[in-house]
């Protein structure tokens, strides 16, 4: 318990330190890795857009070779449309784009299983997780 | 009636040869073409104008003409989409047929079947006149024209007839979607187009029927068709004409048109036999179509579909797993209605899957012949957006119905 406090806290400093739109359902969500990122990594010191960024648009190696990146599908920044291999438009990643992303966490947690596979061939950390929510929330 | 010798076997010319009855016809032929035609310039007969052909005569044949003409055109050059006009072609020549019948009873002297209704015996002597270029001259139809039309009207009857089983059956549009079922439709596809073939064998003998007749005659028949007109020899005395009964014609074609209409609106009122009503999966509308075009169940069988759910870690190159229980779930609604449960054209059509990509539609047998003249460019176009994109162009894919009228390729 004492342990989901501070989560929540470091969290809740993190977000208004970047600016983002408060969603508790959102919050819970972060708070959720930064707790995961802290049990896999003793030396956690918190999540970084930067490195989210980095993340998000970067060539992976080790995934399916349609999809290298995570901007194969959603648009080259977050604050364009993407599209899926099918055709289908993904509507920006960026919650100021797409005000109720990142507000349900079976779906986070799905796409990030489904994604993660996909472009890296394995599972996502908990720290790129947060990374990269915390990069899109920012934006 | 009788058949006058040939004069020129008295000819000494071929004596000195050695002859075979080819030779000897050919002979003939050559004398009589030299000779010209029969009637006109060889006798130089007197003749008279007499009205053969009355006006609904003429322009049932050439509506006929033009609705033939649409109709083999849109049924073997167009693209699938001319459907529509197609049928409204059908339509059209059901109605003139069926014209042509009540006509033939009602109509005037020479468009009256009875006054060119030959028997056997007078079609062989018409046809040995033919063979030595001396045919006996009819006013109204010859023996073999009569022939070529009672011939006609049988096979557009079939056509007509098969093509509302074709639209019934395969494409469940048309009075008969209830009454018929696929293999009907299937059935009669062939018959449509077997028939359609001898049509145009028979269209053929009638053009190179009528101008062997105009050469022979020196009466322009196609003329005669357009204002009505023949020139027949003094000689020849024209039967008593009758009048056409107008009143009793209309009566007998709306007659017709109430009782075939009443019963085609009967059958139109069971619903198409391919198509069953289909529950809707909130889970299957939302997971398929997180990612792309939800695909209706009848466009795989059962076997495929179930494949495909038990490999959606490695879906089309992408990882798209799904909870366990909402994959149960989307599984037994596509084995419910997967391409075994519907009888539509394309539920029959892509049943055959490809042994390489069973889970593939657009690597079907059949998906890639209905789809062979349609360039890689097309499918890039931004309105398409690629081969997976079914109702880009087919505008009722969602109900799976994919019907031709309903087909519009984007232009960008």
């Amino acid at each position: 318990m004492k342990m989901l406090t501070l989560a929540l806290a470091t969290a809740a400093i993190l977000l208004s330190a970047v600016g983002a739109q408060a969603n508790p359902a959102r919050d819970a969500i972060v708070a959720g890795f930064v707790a995961q990122a802290k049990a896999e990594n003793p030396g956690f010191d918190g999540f970084s857009a930067t490195r989210g960024e980095i993340f998000f648009k970067a060539n992976q190696v080790g995934g399916k070779p349609e999809t290298p990146s995570c901007t194969s599908c959603h648009g080259a920044t977050p604050f364009t449309p993407g599209q899926t291999r099918a055709g289908k438009v993904i509507d920006p990643m960026a919650v100021s784009k797409t005000q109720d992303r990142y507000t349900d966490p079976k779906k986070v947690d799905k796409w990030f299983r489904r994604n993660c596979n996909s472009v890296l061939g394995r599972e996502c950390t908990a720290e790129e997780k947060g990374d990269y929510l915390t990069f899109m929330i920012s934006r | 009636m009788g058949l006058a010798l040939p004069y020129i076997f008295k000819d000494e010319r071929h004596l000195n040869r050695s002859l075979t009855p080819c030779s000897v016809y050919f002979y003939y032929l050559s004398h009589l073409i030299e000779k010209g035609p029969h009637y006109v310039s060889e006798k130089q007969e007197k003749v008279h104008p007499v009205k053969v052909w009355d006006l609904p005569t003429r322009i049932f044949h050439w509506s006929l003409v033009a609705l033939v003409a649409i109709g083999l055109i849109t049924g073997f050059l167009s693209p699938e989409w001319w459907m529509g006009v197609h049928l409204w072609a059908g339509y059209g020549t059901v109605l003139l047929v069926v014209f042509r019948l009540v006509w033939g009873i009602f109509g005037s002297e020479y468009s009256r079947l009875e006054t060119f209704t030959f028997t056997p015996r007078e079609v062989i002597a018409h046809i040995r006149e033919l063979f030595f270029l001396r045919p006996t001259h009819y006013i109204g139809h010859n023996p073999a024209g009569a022939l070529m039309i009672f011939a006609l009207i049988f096979i557009l009857a079939g056509i007509t007839i098969s093509g509302l089983l074709v639209l019934g059956g395969e494409e469940n549009q048309g009075p008969l979607a209830g009454a018929a079922n696929y293999q009907v439709g299937d059935m009669a596809a062939d018959i449509h187009e077997a028939l359609t073939f001898i049509l145009m064998v028979l269209i053929a003998f009638h053009i190179v029927g009528v101008f062997t007749e105009i050469h022979l005659s020196g009466e322009n028949l196609v003329r005669s068709m357009i204002d009505g007109i023949k020139r027949v020899p003094d000689a020849i005395k024209p039967p008593i004409h009758r009048d056409a009964r107008p009143l009793a014609a209309i009566t007998t074609m709306v007659s017709f048109a109430m009782l075939a209409g009443s019963l085609l609106w009967l059958f139109s009122t069971m619903p198409p036999s391919g198509l069953i009503a289909m529950a809707v999966n909130e889970d299957f509308q939302r997971e398929c179509g997180d990612c792309h075009e939800v695909y209706h169940p009848s466009l795989l069988p059962r076997a495929s579909w179930t494949t495909l759910m038990a490999g959606l870690d490695d879906h089309f190159g992408e990882d798209a797993s799904l909870e366990p229980d909402t994959a149960i779930v989307i599984t037994a609604h596509l084995a419910t209605y997967g391409s075994e449960s519907w009888d539509t054209e394309a539920a029959n059509r892509f049943r055959t899957v490809s042994p390489d990509a069973p889970i593939q539609i657009s690597a079907t047998p059949y998906w890639l012949r209905k789809h062979d003249d349609i360039g890689e460019a097309t499918f890039k176009r931004k309105g398409v957006g690629g081969k997976s994109h079914c109702k880009a162009c087919h505008r009722d894919a969602e109900s799976g119905r994919f019907d031709d009228q309903k087909i519009k390729i984007p232009n960008e």
